[in-house]
């Protein structure tokens, strides 16, 4: 009673702040506002992708107000990089992958603060912005996505785009495209895994191959994949690569990208040179500087953060917590399984605060779509259960594995996934 | 059978006191943290948007139609695969929070 009674007063309240058109007058607030005396823990979050956002929902969602939740960001908008590749042929634009924090700080009362962290204390959880302001919370979460490697020689990486952030990057890469003559050669590269995104590369060299042989004919695609073999989904992958869009892609494994030149569109490779009229350069990953500076970076090849899977805090430092890319985890870097890596923090969190145990189970899934072409798609699922005796996360062999096959109706349900997937992180 | 010492018996009376003190863990509901695996495509507690809506539905309806999918019986989309990832007890867990929401 006293909830339905509170939740009317939020209505009016939520309709006189409503300035933007982002949400309706009628949109409920999700998450009472409590007495300051009964908030139980404060929490930092750094990074406002798929994984912050997600666990700045959840956390205030689940404990009913009672955790406190700041989230640094600098960007005013997230864009999304799932779905990115379809605005290199047109298919989408940059403006309908852009998804604010309205929804955030409205229904969930999360504090967002403008900002680019340039430290984090890995003892003291203290967050310390640009501007010299500092963020105190109990526990920090730091959800920063990835960095790229530099490329030796390419001093300007406009030249050879990686657009594998989405955003002015995107734009550039799909300028070139579309300036380039029929009968041109364009280079993908593909870095050692981990990388953002498994399927990611191969299903944006099958779209652009599908692009190429309609608007620019008699053009080639190079791949250049640094890695032995298909990542994953090798059966729908190598079925596009050699058969469907055989006339277009040439693919090549083990090679890596040694140097670029941007003066004569040339990389210096481990299998020798290669020419490209546009070069798609999707540099190597790890963690962000941050990371690496809070002496987070403790994986074997030293690039990403390990983490207790329970509870996603850093091994290296207990009170700063690491989810989504940054992470080193068998877990797939990619937005739909760091929503679920939120969750799971966010309800460590919320238990460790009550002064309970991490839940010593979860579970963790992954699931995407591919565009084979065009207008058709393939889907990719895992399932990932914690194995306490190895303290890992486990994927459940019966639930990992792709479609047979693509189709239309799969590229349909991928804007229908989509738009779930954005909805339950940002919405 | 070890004995304790007199600092041990505090230790031990203090600890006894801490169980009873009012922050004691609230467990949060069973199957929701298993349920949220959901939520990406069925919406945020299976409320929508996106694919069918599950919030609502009752634990016997989601718990059938999860062993169909496992079975084979709604063919070989994602599901089908989805579904095999979770033990029943898990699924039962989750279907019953799931049957919770409204």
């Amino acid at each position: 009673m006293q909830r339905r009674h509170f939740l009317a007063g939020a209505a009016g309240a939520i309709g006189a702040l409503c300035s933007t058109p982002l949400l309706a007058d009628s949109d409920p607030l999700l998450v009472p506002v409590v007495p300051a005396a009964t908030i139980k823990a404060r929490v930092t979050i750094v990074g406002a992708g798929m994984a912050g956002v997600t666990l700045a929902k959840f956390l205030r969602l689940w404990s009913k107000g009672t955790v406190a939740v700041t989230l640094v960001e600098r960007e005013p908008v997230y864009t999304s990089c799932i779905m990115s590749s379809l605005v290199l042929t047109g298919q989408r634009t940059l403006d309908s992958l852009k998804f604010g924090y309205t929804s955030l700080r409205r229904r969930y009362g999360v504090k967002i603060v403008s900002g680019d962290v340039v430290e984090v204390d890995p003892v003291t959880a203290r967050v310390l912005l640009s501007d010299g302001t500092a963020v105190q919370g109990d526990r920090v979460v730091l959800a920063p996505g990835i960095a790229f490697d530099a490329v030796p020689g390419l001093s300007n990486p406009d030249a050879m785009p990686h657009a594998w952030k989405a955003g002015a990057q995107t734009a550039l890469l799909a300028q070139q495209l579309s300036a380039m003559a029929a009968g041109g050669t364009v280079v993908l590269t593909i870095p050692k895994a981990p990388y953002r995104c498994p399927p990611g590369p191969y299903e944006r060299a099958c779209l652009l191959a599908d692009w190429l042989a309609a608007r620019k004919p008699g053009s080639r695609l190079l791949v250049l994949d640094a890695n032995p073999d298909f990542v994953t989904e090798r059966d729908n992958f190598s079925r596009a690569f050699f058969d469907l869009h055989g006339a277009t892609i040439e693919y090549r494994t083990n090679v890596e990208v040694l140097s670029a030149d941007a003066g004569s569109m040339t990389l210096d490779t481990s299998g020798g040179p290669v020419h490209g009229d546009v070069i798609n350069l999707i540099p190597r990953q790890t963690a962000p500087a941050l990371v690496h500076a809070a002496g987070l970076a403790n994986s074997a090849d030293g690039r990403f953060a390990v983490v207790d899977m329970l509870s996603y805090a850093s091994t290296a430092a207990p009170r700063v917590h690491v989810i989504g890319d940054a992470s080193s985890t068998p877990q797939p870097k990619a937005g739909h399984i760091a929503n679920q890596e939120a969750k799971v923090c966010a309800d460590a969190l919320i238990r460790i605060f009550d002064g309970g145990q991490p839940d010593p189970g979860p579970v963790t899934n992954s699931a995407c779509f591919s565009t084979i072409t065009m207008s058709q798609a393939s889907w990719l699922n895992a399932v990932f259960q914690y194995d306490s005796a190895a303290r890992t996360m486990v994927p459940v062999s019966a639930a990992g594995g792709a479609s047979n096959g693509w189709s239309a109706r799969n590229f349909q349900d991928m804007g229908t996934w989509f738009g779930a997937l954005m909805a339950d992180s940002f919405g | 059978m070890r004995t304790l010492t007199p600092r041990g018996w505090l230790l031990a009376c203090l600890a006894g006191i801490g169980v009873t003190t009012p922050v004691q863990a609230q467990t949060p509901p069973a199957g929701r943290l298993l349920a949220s695996n959901c939520f990406q495509c069925h919406g945020t507690s299976g409320r929508g948007p996106g694919f069918d809506k599950l919030a609502g539905k009752s634990a016997s309806e989601l718990y059938n139609e999860l062993k169909e999918f496992q079975r084979g019986d709604e063919g070989d989309g994602i599901m089908a695969r989805h579904s095999l990832g979770y033990t029943d007890a898990q699924l039962r867990l989750l279907v019953d929070w799931l049957a919770r929401q409204r």
